[in-house]
């Protein structure tokens, strides 16, 4: 039976006696997912498990049904690019990822194609013939890049891939997993740069000290943060009427008029009720210009569930 | 399956042999490897000068060789003087191998050298340094070679590369990118000991073969001819196969060292030690070491009239050489058995960088 998920199954990993995860149990969907969480949480380690790289303590790990234990079958279908900022020496961009391709017994032929197409993809092709020693930060971070989606793979596993990228390349980096995710493909990535997070994941999984704290699409995520009241932001012609009007429900726990007065921002306990309610609202006097979620993003679900645990210790 | 296996092994091999040859950090090994071929190249030069010497010598003070070779102790200094000139003398109080006396005088007739030593007109000892012959020089080659070249040179050589093959990469935090492939980790660890291998083979062998022809160079051809006419040849393959067995093991031995320890330097002194005192280890035990298999292979058998203390030469056991049958399935095995522990090994094989 063929399986399109990463399975996590109760999964523990120790460093002898540090915790690296603990518990982990994760079903991850294809499209981009984006393991987020403070140093130390344990996203290099999750993704060094599913890669082999790293053998659980316990529990098990399947990749699109494949152990990380069988490298043979199972880097047929993923490319890693890890944080790990060393290369075999003395060989230059394009040996680096022919020599690579190499090990997975293509011809000389296959690989010097599959090389070069790779390097294109990821923009390198004027410093391939350059020695790697000397290549910029952003200039490895795209080689490691290259070599891990050199021989098209399934899913595609980055650490940090983003890091050392100029705006530009950032730009088409991100196009480059989406390009990935609509073809029904994986990509797991890890990242500190929450904005970026926001803007290119379809679903994330929140670390901390070892735990899963949250996983899954972020409005799904923030919904379940019930002791945290979303936050609504408003656009109306008549921003004080709209308060009085929105605090007549028991759900609404506060209500901010915009200090331009191009509205006003709710706090509310039940957002699909307020939704419903606002429905009614625009039918009657007050002309509702626009309506946006102000706290549904991973800056803020990060706040909430990490940053508070980060600051209670 | 096993084609593809095969290529898989021939890239890691290409990989490994381009960092094995040409690392800076190996520069050592091959000084190691090619010292006693220095050693022999200043011989080869030295001892052809030596025998010039000796002839203008003759020339210029000449002396009857059958006459020099007829003086016995106690002959006077008179019958001595028979034999020809001396072209070195010297009164007072004088030692020649550890014999006092208070004159020395030095003969020769062109190919030998004779020190004769009087104390009160009589010779009281002499001392005879005949040109090296090539069965010489095979018994210096045979000491050489089974104390310094292979318990030192190989022994040292394997240490730096196939140690390196795992842990080196371990340091250099590059070991990941063979672990991103699929490739069976046996397959790996296969790939890398073959390419130690070959480079050891190469590097040693070619050591070995250049010092034996260094080791014939300074003598004439006809006895070069008779010697490989007699046990030459076979003496030779003999040396060049040991050599490889020697890498064969001792690499294996330190492959598994780099895979099994964080720091190797721990079993590596250990197995120095276990070699090094194989010559006081009782007969079973010295069946369970390299050095032994690999001197029982050795044509010449090395001279053992070291300057050890009375009491150490008591505790030298002597047992019968292995026969070359036993002797190369000894290696063999002990090889197999190594690898098979470390492709074990390699399959658990983890990154962890941060630990090492």
């Amino acid at each position: 039976m063929s399986d399109d998920q990463i399975r996590f199954e109760n999964v523990s990993r120790f460093y002898g006696e540090v915790l690296g995860v603990n518990r982990v149990t994760l079903a991850i969907p294809p499209g981009i997912t984006s393991l987020v969480g403070p140093n130390g949480a344990g996203k290099t380690t999750l993704m060094n498990l599913m890669t082999g790289l790293l053998q659980p303590s316990c529990g098990s790990i399947q990749v699109l049904g494949v152990s990380p234990s069988d490298p043979e079958r199972l880097f047929r279908m993923v490319g890693y690019a890890t944080q790990f900022d060393s290369f075999p020496k003395g060989l230059t961009g394009y040996q680096f990822i022919f020599c690579f391709l190499q090990l997975f017994g293509y011809s000389s032929t296959e690989c010097a194609k599959l090389a070069t197409h790779a390097i294109d993809r990821v923009h390198l092709s004027d410093a391939a013939g350059r020695n790697v020693a000397g290549y910029s930060k952003g200039m490895r971070q795209r080689i490691r890049l290259a070599q891990a989606l050199a021989h098209d793979p399934r899913v595609l596993v980055l650490d940090e891939p983003l890091n050392g990228l100029d705006p530009l390349v950032r730009g088409e980096t991100i196009s480059l997993f989406r390009q990935f995710a609509t073809e029904g493909r994986h990509v797991i990535v890890s990242s500190h740069v929450l904005h970026e997070v926001d803007m290119i994941s379809d679903q994330v999984i929140l670390l901390s000290g070892g735990y899963v704290v949250a996983e899954g699409q972020i409005h799904g995520v923030r919904s379940e943060i019930r002791e945290r009241p979303m936050q609504i932001l408003i656009r109306c012609d008549r921003p004080s009427a709209m308060a009085s009007k929105v605090f007549e429900q028991d759900h609404v726990v506060e209500a901010q008029l915009l200090a331009d007065g191009s509205g006003l921002l709710v706090k509310t306990s039940d957002a699909e009720r307020f939704y419903r309610m606002l429905n009614q609202i625009a039918l009657g006097d007050i002309r509702i210009e626009g309506v946006a979620p102000a706290d549904d993003n991973v800056n803020s679900v990060y706040e909430y569930l990490i940053g508070s645990q980060e600051g209670a210790r | 399956m096993i084609k593809h296996w095969v290529s898989q092994t021939l890239a890691v091999m290409r990989l490994e042999l381009r960092k094995t040859f040409f690392a800076r950090r190996g520069l050592w090994v091959y000084l190691l490897a090619f010292a006693p071929v220095l050693l022999f190249v200043a011989h080869s030069i030295l001892a052809p000068r030596d025998q010039d010497r000796l002839a203008r010598l003759a020339k210029q003070h000449p002396a009857s060789g059958p006459a020099l070779r007829s003086i016995r102790v106690g002959d006077s200094r008179e019958e001595v003087e028979k034999a020809g000139e001396p072209y070195f003398q010297r009164s007072g109080r004088l030692r020649t191998e550890g014999v006092r006396g208070d004159t020395l005088a030095k003969y020769t007739d062109g190919r030998s050298d004779f020190y004769v030593l009087f104390e009160n007109g009589s010779v009281k000892h002499i001392r005879r340094i005949d040109p090296e012959s090539l069965s010489q020089g095979s018994l210096i080659f045979a000491t050489s070679f089974q104390t310094y070249f292979l318990r030192l040179a190989v022994f040292f050589g394997c240490v730096g590369i196939f140690i390196n093959l795992f842990r080196g990469e371990m340091l250099d935090k590059s070991l990941h990118f063979y672990l991103l492939t699929p490739i069976r980790r046996e397959i790996l660890m296969v790939g890398k000991y073959l390419a130690g291998l070959l480079a050891t083979v190469v590097i040693f062998t070619t050591s070995a073969a250049l010092q034996l022809v260094l080791m014939m160079w300074s003598f004439d051809h006809t006895s070069i001819a008779e010697y490989l006419a007699g046990p030459g040849w076979g003496q030779i393959l003999s040396y060049l196969a040991v050599t490889a067995l020697a890498c064969v093991g001792y690499g294996s031995v330190f492959l598994a060292a780099g895979m099994f320890f964080r720091n190797p330097i721990i079993p590596t002194v250990f197995v120095l030690l276990w070699e090094s005192v194989n010559v006081f280890l009782p007969a079973i035990l010295k069946k369970v070491s390299l050095i032994f298999y690999l001197q029982s292979l050795c044509p010449v058998v090395a001279p053992t009239d070291v300057k050890l203390p009375a009491a150490w030469k008591l505790l030298i056991s002597t047992v019968e050489p292995a026969t070359p049958l036993a002797a190369v399935s000894g290696i063999v095995v002990l090889t197999l058995l190594v690898l098979v522990a470390s492709g074990i090994r390699a399959r658990s094989l983890e990154i962890n960088y941060g630990a090492d």
